[in-house]
């Protein structure tokens, strides 16, 4: 009980590295209105579909003679051309977006890391290939390939996948570039001198590896976390917007890609899902230069 | 050769690097024998294999390096012949090794308490963590650490470059090595705090009778510190010798060279850097390596290697010259 106590009082006496890290996000402003603007969302993804007053993708008031209809109390964000009540399907298309931007991004940087950490501590010729698999996925047009992919899928009996199929596409393509980053990082971690320290006490590699290598190149993947999903979730809004998406969905990109058709006569479909769809993509990388900012060692006090 | 008072010895050590720009031959034969208690004195220009030669002691040469050649015994033990797994026994509780650079010298993730502990049970898990980090705080008080038991808990980053050394040098000895190699342990510190370090190594030899290696281009330390020297240049041995006789009367050009370089308060004199700078290792001068620089090299120096001569009263030298060259030393 009293050692239990002491040492306590000697964590909070210590500032750990995240507690530093979080003292140094505080200070910058825009970090914390990135932060505050993603909270936001997050928020509205979660509690926002509970206060629709519509289900996804619902046309009731085509019957209630109200489509096309500009923003209007009971419509803030007006209706479109099929009476879809472009509010509802924002609150909805939020939660869909974020999600799709989400898991996806959790997928790329799952595969990014154990791949890049592969390519990072192999040398040799399991090195040299890991890293032609990375290159070769990172010089490929993904955007194409995701679009051929979801429309073939479309095509075969995968439509009932839905957005779980645009987030695998995504997370499938997404890690190129968080496995150069992780490669690159413990390239620089493991020609550290503590990392020989720990060898002349008598470590072991996976020891070395795992609680040393590891834990220390993990800072940059909050970074592009941040920056993936706005990544993604702007790549989801150009596979809805062409028209690839899976049909009857709703998420802003959809939204965009119908008020588009008619932009001239009712702005406000494709208006203010496309303000969402800036402001919450703005909010992550806000987010993300903060985080950058906040976790780079070379501005550590 | 092998005799049981000298706790190393090290017999025509080579090290190379095989870089994609050639061999880089780091080491390349140099012959070391260190006694029981010795405090011994590694000294050299940067890039003389002063480091590489500590690093090939505990097998841990960073690729693409590698031991090519030579014998190395501990303790009458052959550390060549020992497994990864036995060699790995004989890091940190044989013998250890404190850096240069104290900032990276520790894991930035980690308390340094923590860190302590971690080398404590890094060979002998048997002891318990409360063992562990009683016996921590009991060596960061001998390293002169103030309120142990608080700075326990601090993390590097909240620690000055003496004190983060100060960590360092307990978490290396933390296992009681029989041998420490101090690597330019205070080359990053303010001088006030490098005399402070300097202490406390002696200190803590003295305490627990470890033998010492310490590794510097700093001729004045090796006075400080040190009751014998070896001098390397470019990857092997000029001289060795005991560090007054050393001082006193050099053998080697290039100890000469050494002496001349280290600035004296009592004697007004030009300070003279040694001319010309650490030749290419991968294609080192022929013969004698220190012969373009050197101002008494003749012609027998370019194209013969000088062997390693005994000099008497434990000296050994490489100079084609020694007999006849009266070379100055401090007075």
């Amino acid at each position: 009980m009293q050692k239990e106590t002491a040492e306590q009082e000697g964590l909070k006496r210590s500032a750990t590295q995240w507690a530093v890290a979080w003292r140094r996000f505080r200070r910058n402003k825009a970090g914390v209105a990135g932060l505050a603007i993603v909270t936001a969302f997050v928020l509205l993804a979660i509690f926002g579909p509970f206060f629709a007053p519509y289900p996804p993708r619902s046309s009731e008031s085509l019957f209630q003679g109200e489509a096309g209809q500009p923003p209007s109390w009971k419509h803030p964000f007006g209706t479109e051309i099929n009476g879809i009540d472009v509010f509802s399907d924002s609150l909805w298309g939020a939660r869909n977006d974020l999600w799709i931007g989400v898991a996806a991004t959790a997928i790329g940087i799952a595969i990014g890391i154990g791949v890049g950490a592969l390519a990072g501590y192999a040398r040799g010729s399991i090195g040299a290939i890991l890293l032609g698999i990375i290159q070769f996925f990172f010089v490929i047009p993904t955007l194409l390939l995701i679009l051929l992919l979801s429309r073939i899928a479309q095509v075969l009996v995968l439509h009932g996948f839905g957005i779980t199929l645009i987030i695998l596409i995504l997370g499938l393509f997404g890690w190129p570039g968080v496995s150069y980053v992780i490669r690159g990082e413990i390239f620089r971690v493991r020609e550290l001198e503590f990392v020989q320290a720990e060898k002349a006490l008598g470590a072991s590699n996976s020891r070395i590896l795992f609680k040393h290598i590891i834990p220390n190149v993990l800072t940059p993947v909050v970074v592009l976390a941040s920056l993936g999903i706005a990544g993604n979730i702007l790549t989801e809004v150009v596979i809805f917007f062409l028209g690839f998406g899976p049909p009857n969905t709703a998420t802003w990109g959809q939204l965009i890609e119908e008020g588009v058709q008619y932009i001239s006569i009712y702005p406000w479909v494709a208006g203010f899902p496309g303000m969402l769809t800036v402001l919450l993509v703005f909010g992550f990388n806000l987010l993300g230069d903060g985080l950058s900012d906040a976790l780079n060692p070379r501005l550590r006090e | 050769m092998t005799s049981l008072s000298y706790i190393l010895s090290i017999d025509n050590l080579k090290t190379y690097f095989f870089t994609e720009a050639g061999v880089v031959k780091a080491v390349d034969g140099i012959s070391l024998k260190v006694e029981k208690g010795e405090s011994h004195g590694l000294v050299g220009e940067s890039g003389s294999g002063k480091s590489v030669t500590a690093l090939s002691v505990l097998r841990i040469v960073p690729k693409p390096g590698k031991i090519v050649g030579g014998s190395i015994f501990f303790n009458g033990t052959d550390l060549m012949a020992l497994s990864e797994k036995e060699m790995r026994r004989f890091r940190g509780k044989k013998m250890a090794i404190v850096f240069q650079d104290p900032i990276s010298s520790l894991d930035p993730l980690y308390t340094a308490g923590r860190q302590i502990v971690e080398a404590i049970r890094a060979n002998d898990e048997t002891i318990s963590k409360e063992e562990a980090q009683a016996q921590a705080i009991r060596l960061m008080e001998e390293v002169g650490i103030p309120e142990p038991d608080k700075r326990f808990y601090s993390y590097p980053h909240e620690m000055s470059g003496g004190m983060k050394q100060r960590i360092a040098i307990a978490r290396a000895i933390a296992q009681r090595p029989e041998l420490l190699f101090a690597d330019e342990p205070t080359t990053n510190l303010d001088v006030t705090i490098q005399a402070q370090v300097l202490d406390l190594m002696k200190d803590l030899k003295k305490s627990f009778g470890m033998s010492l290696i310490l590794i510097t281009h700093d001729m004045g330390i090796i006075a400080e510190m040190t009751n014998r020297v070896t001098v390397v240049y470019a990857g092997q041995v000029s001289e060795t010798g005991n560090t007054t006789d050393i001082f006193y009367s050099p053998l080697h050009p290039y100890t000469e060279a050494l002496l001349k370089a280290v600035p004296r308060v009592d004697k007004r004199r030009r300070l003279e850097s040694v001319p010309g700078n650490v030749p290419n290792l991968i294609t080192p001068p022929s013969g004698c390596r220190f012969h373009p620089r050197c101002p008494y090299a003749i012609e027998k120096c370019k194209q013969e290697v000088p062997p390693i001569e005994d000099a008497g009263k434990g000296r050994y030298v490489a100079c084609h010259r020694w007999r006849e060259l009266l070379l100055v030393g401090v007075s």
